[in-house]
């Protein structure tokens, strides 16, 4: 059994794409492109339940536009988890990944990102740039929050160190 | 002529553990690791001193207990040896070696080196392995070797000289009654007959034996090993204790020692049916999260060790070879799979009707019926396959994994089962047929049939 998919059903004609990358909704109350989505489970969600799992694979096939999200949500999961310390408090690992978030990022396509193999996306257009950068902003902003939900879970004073053990597994053996 | 009477004694050597004990018992008497400790030559003796010399022999010997461990031993330096220590003597540096337990424990001092006489499941030092099995026998059986028949095992595949070596010992060096050496894959399959999923007692069927060092999966068609088909993974337990202990170290606990990851594997592993359902499962009910307790001998420190995922995620590199190793990936579902394809095609559905587990390494929990839900998967798929193609109908093929509760030591029990039967004594090859014709005997044994 190889490492887990994405279930979000991608139909490139219909839905927002930019290169072969999907702008899937979120529920998200963070300003940026997203349209709000329908059903209480998201992309987001869906990283972060597959995080863990898809953590300890190092192969991994692409097989629809919905796994490229995912994949750079595991990533920047394992990013969020790298900056945090066995004693961070809560309003610390706020404010940590509150930055990691919002700070400058590569984004797919250009010089720096380390899975440029598997996104394309048209690098010319200003306009579609933009918007896959502001999506990339909100989606990431997004993770953070609920990824802090779950680690502090149990106690507001340290993170579960249950999730940090994952801060050393590399999926795909790639990191942002 | 008092052979005729007594029990059989039935040994399985295996590349870890050796278990000893005697055809009838449901058990075996003694489980120690395949160790020896020779004294070795360059060191100077120390004079025997005696140092055990006041010790009982009786049950309260720690070295005696069973073991479920070939590397690590509980009270390495708690009690002193027994007292066959007979360097202190003139001519009997011979006699001065230990086995099993007391082997791991001697080893730890300046002067005795340890071997495992047994490699891959065949003998790789017949000297150690002589007097691996005179220590056997004369200090742990108890035995007199002429007043017993001999059940032995050997693994799938070895070559009729090792068998031919084994006889010359068995018969020349400790004049034993009787022998009979049996393949240990259709030991296990009879061991499974106590299972109440068994109906008819064949000799026919997919071994999965799984120990420390390798796993094997062997067909065996009406008590033939087929051999062409065996396949091996080289995931077992020792890799999925390494697994847990790199889990420990990731997350950093206090005591991540291999002894540690043993006992959690024992003690707290299970598989599941899916891993990211299985996280969730711990992420609702945080039960599921265990704590392992590590005492210092004295009982002064208590370390605590939280068990989190490991409990599943080890077992599940049987299934998932892929997140503990990176040159290994094929399931093992696939690998039976494979196996029995590359079988005759009549012997088939028998094979997949009859998968016995065999080993510690197949002890966890569900472990039988994950392997039987994924290999029905396989299975089904490839029929639904092929009647596509063909626009026939299949007739269905029917996979069944056998768990049952002597899996541990499925081998020895079957031997045991085997060597109680009356017609035992008259398949084996007695000291006289050896000396009438020669070592070349043993190249061949008849099968049990049993009904």
């Amino acid at each position: 059994m190889p490492a887990y998919h994405s279930t979000f059903p991608v139909d490139p004609q219909a839905d927002r794409m930019v290169g072969n990358v999907v702008l899937l909704p979120l529920r998200t109350n963070f300003r940026g492109p997203a349209y709000q989505a329908n059903s209480d489970y998201d992309i987001i969600d869906e990283c972060l339940d597959l995080f863990r799992a898809n953590s300890f694979f190092k192969n991994f096939e692409i097989k629809s536009p919905a796994d490229r999200a995912l994949i750079y949500g595991i990533l920047f999961v394992n990013e969020c988890l790298s900056q945090l310390r066995p004693n961070t408090s809560y309003n610390e690992a706020l404010k940590l990944l509150t930055n990691v978030a919002l700070n400058d990022f590569s984004i797919p396509g250009t010089p720096g990102f380390p899975l440029n193999n598997v996104y394309s996306v048209p690098v010319q257009s200003h306009s579609e740039m933009d918007l896959l950068k502001t999506y990339i902003q909100q989606f990431r902003q997004e993770l953070a929050s609920r990824l802090l939900e779950r680690l502090y879970r149990d106690s507001q004073e340290k993170p579960s160190k249950f999730w940090l053990a994952f801060t050393r597994r590399r999926f795909m053996n790639k990191s942002l | 002529m008092s052979y005729l009477n007594n029990p059989a004694i039935v040994m399985d050597n295996g590349t870890g553990l050796t278990k000893l004990g005697f055809a009838g018992n449901d058990s075996p008497s003694w489980v120690f690791p395949t160790a020896i400790a020779t004294a070795q030559r360059s060191t100077t003796k120390q004079g025997g001193s005696g140092s055990g010399a006041g010790q009982s022999q009786g049950s309260g010997n720690p070295y005696f207990g069973n073991s479920t461990s070939a590397t690590s031993f509980n009270s390495l330096a708690s009690a002193a040896l027994l007292s066959n220590n007979l360097a202190g003597k003139r001519g009997t540096e011979d006699l001065d070696f230990y086995i099993g337990n007391e082997a791991l424990a001697a080893s730890q001092g300046p002067s005795y080196s340890l071997s495992y006489p047994i490699r891959h499941g065949q003998v790789e030092n017949w000297d150690h392995m002589e007097r691996f099995w005179e220590n056997s026998i004369f200090k742990y059986l108890r035995t007199e070797p002429e007043d017993h028949f001999f059940l032995l095992t050997e693994p799938p595949l070895n070559p009729p000289e090792n068998r031919e070596q084994v006889a010359e010992i068995f018969f020349e060096s400790f004049n034993c009654a009787g022998l009979y050496i049996a393949v240990q894959a259709v030991l296990a399959l009879a061991a499974s007959w106590t299972s109440s999923k068994v109906v008819d007692r064949s000799l026919t069927g997919t071994v999965i034996d799984s120990g420390d060092g390798v796993t094997h999966v062997i067909p065996v068609a009406e008590g033939y090993v087929i051999g062409s088909a065996i396949k091996n993974i080289p995931i077992a337990g020792r890799d999925i204790t390494l697994f847990i202990q790199s889990l420990l170290r990731e997350r950093g606990e206090e005591d991540t020692t291999l002894r540690t990851a043993e006992r959690i594997k024992q003690e707290y592993c299970y598989v599941c049916s899916d891993i990211v359902k299985e996280f969730n499962k711990f992420d609702r009910d945080p039960q599921k999260f265990a704590q392992f307790i590590v005492e210092n001998s004295e009982k002064t420190k208590r370390k605590v060790i939280d068990v989190g995922y490991e409990r599943f995620l080890a077992p599940e590199i049987f299934f998932n070879p892929e997140i503990a190793s990176s040159d290994f990936l094929t399931p093992l579902p696939t690998v039976v799979d494979q196996t029995i394809q590359a079988c005759p095609i009549d012997v088939r559905k028998g094979l997949y009707n009859n998968i016995v587990l065999s080993g510690g390494s197949t002890m966890f929990k569900d472990f039988g019926r994950r392997l039987q839900r994924d290999l029905k998967g396989i299975v089904n798929n490839r029929i639904a396959l092929s009647e596509h193609l063909s626009g026939t109908k299949s007739t269905g093929v029917d996979v069944q994994v056998i768990s049952h509760r002597r899996q541990r030591n499925a081998v020895w029990f079957g031997g045991s089962l085997l060597a109680q039967t009356a017609e035992f004594k008259s398949y084996c090859h007695t000291k006289q047929d050896y000396e009438e014709i020669g070592p070349e005997i043993v190249r061949n044994f008849s099968l049990f049939n049993m009904v």
